[in-house]
């Protein structure tokens, strides 16, 4: 769009880049999908050695690099481990679009993981309202609606305690 | 649990989108103004290394002499084939339907190429050396694309 300074206009181009691209989950992240999808189970991994659980899982632990075997089904309850308040639109891989500022967001530790999943909160974007130690609870698509990736997860809800 | 995995594997689909915004700055706009209104082309000239530099632009990136307004000059429209490719192939990322020639154009009176869409014929017959001369869009807003495309004379 142009615009005038000193009364000569200034030219500038808005420009859009956008890449679809798809990426192969491999077998770890594919049986965790799949779990996600059919089941609305979410499945960690547990190390032989270190006996962390690592959700999403991977194939080797990158502490004592030897291969993860033992699959752990997890709660879809956790808490909640640290936070923030986007005031910044967030581009949703899975869509490509913005989703709309302000909303929470924040790191959850599921029951029975030693990681955490960073998703949207269900919670008003007010610092007064969130807490770090809160109780939170998955909320996944209904089965129909599911797709094999992460927006299968719509947000965490806080658990009323 | 089990670990048959199946013939399960899959792929995930996602997207990048970036939204940004090309400043053409002082120079730049001369030459998105003057191809938009007028349909001319304009480099410009750096007398110490004499030579004239497509796209304009305030400095010249050999010497480093500050250039203006004054050195700005008309190019082309007519010009010499340097290079092309023909892409057979679509990406999100290109402006143009697959099969397209992109080719770089040397300007007449310009020593440096412009890369652009090669139309108006048909691809085999593209010929490093080729004369080509520019089809400007009807339409034109102050973008590259104000030139449509480059054909043979």
């Amino acid at each position: 769009m142009p615009s005038e300074e000193r009364g000569r206009e200034l030219i500038s181009i808005p420009m859009t880049v956008e890449v679809p691209y798809r990426f192969a989950a491999g077998k770890y992240m594919t049986k965790f999908l799949m779990e996600l999808r059919d089941n609305g189970k979410f499945y960690g991994i547990r190390c032989p050695v270190c006996k962390r659980v690592q959700m999403p899982p991977r194939i080797v632990c990158a502490v004592c690099h030897v291969q993860n075997t033992e699959w752990i089904e997890l709660s879809h309850e956790g808490t909640l481990v640290g936070f923030t308040i986007m005031y910044l639109p967030l581009t949703d891989p899975t869509t490509g679009k913005p989703h709309e500022p302000p909303f929470s967001y924040g790191s959850v530790r599921l029951d029975g993981s030693d990681s955490v999943i960073d998703h949207m909160l269900n919670i008003e974007p007010d610092i007064d309202k969130i807490r770090v130690g809160m109780r939170m609870k998955a909320v996944l698509r209904p089965r129909e609606q599911r797709v094999g990736d992460l927006s299968d997860i719509v947000y965490f809800d806080p658990i009323s305690q | 649990m089990p670990e048959n995995f199946g013939d399960d594997v899959f792929e995930v689909a996602q997207r990048i989108v970036a939204h940004s915004r090309y400043y053409a700055g002082r120079m730049g706009s001369f030459f998105f103004t003057r191809l938009r209104d007028e349909k001319k082309i304009l480099g410009v000239r750096c007398d110490k290394c004499n030579r004239v530099l497509w796209p304009p632009r305030s400095t010249c990136g050999r010497c480093f002499s500050e250039l203006s307004e004054e050195n700005l000059v008309e190019i082309g429209p007519e010009g010499t084939l340097e290079a092309f490719t023909l892409v057979t192939y679509c990406e999100p990322i290109h402006p143009r339907q697959a099969p397209f020639v992109y080719g770089i154009i040397r300007l007449d009176r310009a020593d440096t190429g412009i890369v652009h869409f090669i139309g108006g014929l048909d691809f085999e017959k593209a010929k490093i050396g080729m004369r080509v001369r520019p089809v400007f869009a009807e339409t034109r807003r102050g973008n590259i694309l104000d030139i449509d495309h480059f054909e043979p004379l």
